[in-house]
């Protein structure tokens, strides 16, 4: 057992960057505490309003050098940018461990990820490229441009700290605009690392600024006049019923990802060996806190009788307990284990809510979560196990609601029919995922299931960073999804000239 | 559990410990012995740049979707631990025995991750396949002159 050396060794007092300076905030402050160890790690400061309003002041007043640079010199900013993150690669992991609670695995897989962003978006000369078309009619020609708009806000998530605002940063900034970035004040320690080395990487004062906080920051960038458009990823309630109602009353562009309650589906020709071990990963990686995560198991009899169907399922869910009862748990620094604990009390907090809630409805509770032991001696105020429900049905809440945390509901169905009919009674469609050897069967589930992300013998159908992050139904709202090519359309405005000369 | 189900981070800490005790190993060796320096001038910055494939391909590879929570099942690191602690009086062809001894055990090793991570992005597989192959063809240079050593002896 190796218990990797943490990267904070005392608590940080966290500042904003705003114009290229950092500057302390005159909010109230909040702490910081790594969820596996209860140790404060840093003070993050709730801002005011008048300072995301400097800010916003910022990033307009810097636009117009920016969106004037060309794009092959803004390129060369995240080329750079890129190599200081590859050099920081190992101390962006571990920061992301302290503060979230996760995996040293997982942090370096979310740190992988948030590169790649950085590493498309230098391509930006050509993915901004617009076209055109001679003689749209005799003598005259047309030809479409892609120009940026001014400055944009980025809200990020809790659940990937590092990753999730780099959907959206590079590809801003690559585009010529300017962007004011909040990380979720439970942890912001990995922005405030990324917006030092964007300092380092040349990015001019004013392009990249971050401000700590929570509503009020929210707020003020709904509310700002000069926000040409907001990125949002968070829970279905506050996506929807605020951020992206607001930006509809302000005349916003919005790009806003929600929750999600993802379904794998188990067919009597899968793997089984691969699918347990994809489904580990996509039930319990992250704890569960992952958009993407699976959280309904359906194993479906399509072609067997009910007696062999009731035998498949049996086969699938005590493979599947098994493996989880062997998942090892503790502080994510300690290379041999499996899973973190959740961010904070909060959250266990609802998880156990949502398994007492289980018992009541009726399910069965195969795996007790609430039962755990860890590697070493640790706080367990933010641990929960590994959990699985069994006899769900899909009026109960822990089937329907996002619990967001390491608990899986065990189904059966006797049809692909079926089973895509019970994906659609839910209201998310952000991801589900099939485990089967048949063309013909993963061909009718990706055709008919409305979701925005398939997996086909894929736990956790992520999509890359040259691919959109899509999303449906209550899981997404908006046109254009985060990065790739949707991404340079959502930041740019489309101008079309046409042209005569006499 | 340790042994049974381990993750990707714990081998690669296990690499890296490795390739350092690799290296530090030939840098003693080396100047203990000068009729070795020749022969294995390159073998301690070998284990650096083994360090290096390995951790590189890793981190190029590994995303928060596919392999974080990937298992070694049923690998047990502790067998495949190296001695490499040099006798004080330890002759030269003893050093080269021993030498060969962990060549064939860092091999092994590698071959063994290479074969339980086919599973992974296969170019993980690929570059513990690359490191067991360099093993073994230092463990046949090692074994020529530890046969000469023994044979001159």
């Amino acid at each position: 057992m190796a218990v990797l050396k943490e990267p904070i060794e005392e608590a940080l007092q966290l500042r904003n960057y705003i114009d290229g300076e950092w500057v302390e905030s005159e909010g109230e402050t909040k702490e910081v505490v790594n969820p596996a160890t209860g140790k404060v790690i840093a003070e993050v400061p709730i801002s005011t309003k008048d300072e995301i309003e400097e800010a916003v002041e910022a990033a307009k007043e810097a636009y117009p050098d920016w969106r004037r640079t060309p794009p092959l010199a803004r390129a060369r900013c995240l080329f750079r940018l890129k190599e200081l993150l590859e050099e920081n690669f190992e101390e962006l992991s571990r920061i992301q461990t302290m503060e979230h609670g996760k995996t040293i695995d997982e942090s370096r897989g979310e740190t992988r990820r948030g590169i790649e962003m950085v590493e498309v978006a230098t391509g930006i000369p050509s993915l901004m490229m617009g076209c055109n078309l001679e003689d749209i009619a005799s003598g005259i020609d047309e030809y479409l441009i892609r120009q940026p708009l001014g400055v944009f806000g980025i809200i990020g998530p809790f659940n990937f700290p590092f990753m999730v605002p780099l959907w959206f940063a590079p590809f801003a900034v690559a585009t010529g605009n300017c962007i004011v970035l909040k990380p979720s004040s439970e942890d912001p320690l990995s922005q405030i690392k990324i917006v030092e080395l964007a300092e380092e990487a040349g990015i001019p004062p004013g392009v990249w600024n971050l401000v700590n906080g929570g509503r009020t920051v929210v707020s003020g960038m709904l509310d700002h006049p000069d926000i040409k458009g907001i990125c949002f990823v968070g829970s279905t309630p506050v996506g929807r019923d605020v951020i992206y109602r607001r930006c509809g009353e302000t005349g916003k562009r919005v790009i806003v990802m929600c929750g999600a309650k993802n379904f794998a589906l188990v067919m009597p020709d899968a793997d089984l060996e691969s699918t347990i071990a994809a489904c580990m990963t996509s039930f319990y990686g992250n704890t569960g806190q992952r958009c993407l995560a699976n959280a309904n198991l359906v194993v479906v009899g399509e072609g067997l009788s009910e007696q062999e169907l009731e035998a498949f399922y049996k086969k699938v869910v005590d493979a599947f307990v098994a493996s989880a009862s062997k998942i090892r748990m503790g502080y994510g620094l300690d290379d041999t284990v499996h899973m973190g604990p959740l961010r904070d009390e909060g959250k266990k907090e609802n998880v156990l809510q949502y398994v007492e809630k289980g018992i009541e409805e009726g399910a069965t509770l195969t795996l007790d979560g609430r039962q755990f032991e860890l590697v070493e001696d640790l706080p367990e105020a933010c641990f929960v196990g590994p959990t699985v429900f069994e006899d769900v049905t899909l009026d109960m809440a822990i089937a329907k609601e996002e619990i967001f945390g390491p608990v899986a509901c065990m189904m059966k169905a006797t049809s692909l029919d079926e089973a895509i009919g019970m994906i659609h009674q839910i209201p998310f469609g952000n991801a589900a995922s099939i485990f089967t050897g048949s063309g013909k069967w993963a061909r009718e589930f990706q055709y008919r299931v409305e979701c925005g992300n398939i997996g086909i013998n894929v736990g956790i159908a992520a999509p890359m960073a040259f691919f959109p992050f899509s999303g449906m139904k209550d899981s997404f709202f908006g046109t254009l999804h985060g990065q790739g090519p949707e991404a340079i359309r959502f930041f740019t405005e489309s101008k079309v000239v046409i042209q005569r000369w006499f | 559990m340790e042994g049974v189900h381990v993750t990707t981070a714990a081998i690669i800490s296990f690499i890296e410990r490795l390739e350092e005790q690799s290296s530090a190993f030939y840098d003693e060796l080396t100047e203990r012995w000068e009729e070795s320096r020749e022969a294995l001038a390159t073998f301690s910055e070998d284990g650096r740049r083994n360090r290096t494939l390995v951790v590189r391909t890793y981190q190029e590879t590994i995303s928060d979707a596919l392999e974080a929570t990937y298992s070694f099942e049923g690998l047990d690191l502790k067998g495949h631990a190296v001695d490499t602690a040099l006798a004080g009086d330890a002759s030269y062809a003893d050093a080269l025995a021993m030498a060969v001894a962990l060549e064939e055990k860092a091999c092994r090793f590698y071959s063994d991750v290479a074969e339980r991570s086919q599973s992974l992005l296969a170019t993980i597989p690929r570059a513990f396949q690359r490191v067991a192959k360099k093993r073994e063809r230092r463990r046949l240079k090692l074994q020529s002159l530890l046969d000469a050593a023994e044979a001159g002896a």
